[in-house]
């Protein structure tokens, strides 16, 4: 089924001197469980996108349907009934606060004024959030005593603890170091088999590697990426001991 | 209704944890708004037990509000009908006041002229050269007028005492809350006693247990003197030696109909109940039908209540501006404050409208951390002030009735109430928006 239907999104920012256009009919359609990554120059327009999509900004022109519903034009108070129920949210930086626990920081997702669930029933699906992410354990930590990888995770559970139908990370691996950005990469990949739908931005090729479809923004235009042939493997030097 | 309740929940969780993660700032805030508060508290109860006392105060001289005053011309026919219209009713009285002696006859009383007995009070006598003798009566303020005690008997003075005889026709009590101290008051129902029932005030109470004088009572006009029974003594304010007395026990020693007495009509007044407009229809037609004119029967309903508040406006008006001026400056710290706070949670609440929560939530949660905290404020003051008076009235030891019965006022209550929230509201407002208004982008501008 189709989840996101991108048709010629356009939008213009007013910046201090004169009006930039970052998106310039940006076209793009994501399945139920697809993931799908982006690339781009610094300052393309990757956030930008993923604003409008995540429904924090509107588009100014062009169509956006979610699940063939047409969003383009959503009022404010709809859409953020739309983020809590629809959309889950991963960032370069975590992004939790500080004085909240693991737990209670995946909970706030839950306790945002969208429907109310007894405290057990919160409770319950937080423990399943952070299982699925494997920091259970953690649950009593505060971010202060977690690693950066801990604390990403603990930002994608708090990202799932509702079931989104998508999962947006805006380079959820930029602040982390290689094995622990895998980990990260995976767990978002995991989502996916259960039918959620995943748009990662990154840098790292990799990471884009693992992903069902690649395509890069560039002057305000999204265009597929081809896979690159793999690159030849060098032999190891020998150490040498002086 | 679900949802509703979901967001008060939601609001509830959010904002307790943002104070829980804030004390110090939660604290600040009430120190900075806590004086206003305090001031608008005091005032309001300073000015509430000012108004109770000026209350009980009036209402002991004029009478309860509501109650109706007749005013006619003393004739003797419209005493008559008065008296006649007027007996054994509960809803109506006449009251008649006179000079009474209690004690051994042919004495000079130990107080000529119903002085009060406190000696500061009580002025020297001096002959004067008609014969008569004048006596000076000093009150508290040290205003003396002289009271023309009659001819000089050449009695000699000893023990009897002067005061003012109060006569009525029903329970007074209805109308002016006289305090019972000790005994009980009148019963104006039954058969009149032969020897007079007679309730006395603290003054005269006093005077009495000074001087121990024998029980012997004379009125003037009346031929003989009976001997009464005091049966209560009552606080009335009255700082002058007063007694009160059943019309229907008095009259009985008069030597003719009681309207025949010069005092009897001289200073009879009329008390009539609220709900008592029949009695007083009925009382103006007779009173018109015994010859006096429709036009000089005047009413006066009292109305206490209004003239105290009318006038303590204006006092209470200008303390609690003071009040208010103090309250502005701890809004202005509440504010600077709040606003400090919401620029350090600018990626907090933009996270929380990224997960969905509406903005208007965000707002409201702003404002109800600082109306909590307004009304936080609002408990400490009160609890302070109403401990402060609890000490203070013991402190005081006076034995003042109305100091004993002083409670709290709940007009400064809500008042303090009112101004924490206000407090809160100005001072949470403008963050409030600003809460509202921070772009969730933030959180990708990292
Ligand atoms: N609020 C804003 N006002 C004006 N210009 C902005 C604003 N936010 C971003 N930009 C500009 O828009 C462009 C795209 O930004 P962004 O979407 O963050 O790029 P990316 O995520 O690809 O690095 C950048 O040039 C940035 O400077
Ligand atoms: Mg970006």
């Amino acid at each position: 089924m189709t989840l996101i239907e991108l048709d010629g999104i356009t939008k213009t920012l007013k910046g201090q001197q004169k009006p930039r256009t970052i998106l310039d009919g940006v076209d793009l359609t994501v399945e139920s469980g697809q993931s799908v990554a982006i690339l781009g120059r610094s300052g393309s327009g990757k956030s930008t996108l993923l604003s409008v999509i995540g429904l924090f900004d509107r588009a100014d022109g062009g169509r956006y349907l979610l699940e063939g519903r047409d969003i383009t034009r959503l009022p404010e108070r709809r859409a953020a009934a739309l983020r809590s129920a629809s959309f889950g949210f991963v960032f370069q930086r975590f992004f939790l606060l500080k004085h909240l626990t693991a737990a209670q920081n995946v909970a706030m997702a839950l306790v945002n004024g969208q429907g109310w669930l007894p405290r057990r029933r919160r409770r319950a699906k937080v423990m399943a959030a952070l299982e699925q992410v494997q920091i259970a354990h953690l649950a009593k930590q505060r971010p202060a005593k977690l690693s950066g990888g801990e604390q990403q995770r603990v930002a994608i559970a708090r990202a799932l603890v509702r079931d989104p139908r998508v999962l947006l990370a805006d380079e959820p691996t930029g602040a982390l170091d290689t094995e622990t950005g895998n980990l990260v990469i995976d767990a978002l990949l995991a989502a996916t088999e259960r039918g959620c739908g995943l748009i990662l931005v990154t840098h790292d090729r990799d990471h884009a590697a693992k992903m069902a479809r690649v395509v890069r923004l560039t002057d305000g235009v999204l265009a597929p990426v081809l896979p690159e042939p793999a690159a030849p493997t060098v032999p190891a030097l020998p150490v040498v001991h002086s | 209704m679900i949802r509703l309740s979901g967001r008060m929940r939601s609001a509830l969780i959010i904002g307790g944890q943002g104070i829980r993660a804030r004390k110090l700032r939660t604290a600040l805030s009430m120190v900075s708004i806590f004086l206003g508060v305090l001031a608008v508290v005091v005032v309001q109860a300073g000015a509430e037990i000012v108004r109770q006392a000026a209350l009980a105060d009036l209402e002991l001289q004029l009478g309860k509000d509501g109650t109706v005053q007749m005013y006619f011309p003393p004739t003797e026919k419209g005493a008559a009908a008065v008296l006649e219209t007027l007996r054994g009713r509960g809803d109506a009285l006449a009251q008649m006041s006179t000079s009474a002696i209690i004690g051994e006859p042919n004495t000079q009383p130990v107080n000529p002229g119903g002085a009060p007995f406190n000696d500061s009070a009580q002025g020297p006598a001096w002959a004067t050269e008609g014969g008569g003798a004048v006596s000076m009566a000093c009150d508290d303020q040290g205003f003396c007028r002289p009271i023309d005690v009659g001819p000089d008997t050449g009695a000699p003075r000893g023990a009897a005492i002067q005061l003012e005889l109060r006569v009525l026709t029903g329970d007074v009590r209805r109308f002016i809350p006289y305090q019972v101290e000790a005994g009980r008051w009148l019963d104006f129902t039954g058969s009149p006693s032969m020897s007079p029932r007679i309730v006395v005030n603290r003054e005269a109470a006093e005077g009495l247990a000074r001087h121990r004088v024998p029980a012997e009572l004379h009125v003037e006009g009346t031929t003989a003197n009976p001997t009464p029974q005091i049966v209560g003594v009552v606080d009335d304010g009255n700082g002058q030696p007063t007694a009160y007395v059943w019309s229907e026990d008095l009259f009985n020693w008069l030597p003719g109909p009681a309207e025949q007495a010069e005092w009897v009509r001289g200073s009879m007044q009329v008390m009539l109940a609220p709900t008592a407009g029949e009695v007083e229809r009925v009382l103006r037609a007779r009173l018109v039908s015994a010859g006096v004119a429709d036009n000089s029967v005047q009413t006066h309903v009292i109305n206490v209540r209004k003239n105290i508040a009318e006038q303590l406006k204006l006092l209470r008006l200008v303390f609690l501006g003071l009040a208010a001026l103090v309250l502005l400056i701890g809004v202005a710290g509440i504010l600077n404050v709040g606003l400090a706070t919401v620029g350090e949670r600018v990626e907090e609440f933009a996270l929380r409208r990224a997960v969905g929560t509406p903005r208007t939530l965000l707002a409201g949660i702003v404002l109800a951390e600082t109306l909590l905290t307004g009304l936080f404020t609002a408990a400490l003051a009160i609890g302070l002030s109403a401990a402060a008076l609890r000490i203070g009235v013991t402190l005081l030891h006076r034995p003042e009735p109305f100091l004993q019965n002083i409670v709290f006022p709940w007009q400064a209550a809500v008042a303090g109430v009112v101004a924490g929230l206000v407090a809160g509201l100005l001072g949470g407002l403008i963050p409030a928006v600003r809460a509202a208004r921070i772009p969730i982008a933030t959180v990708m501008r990292a």
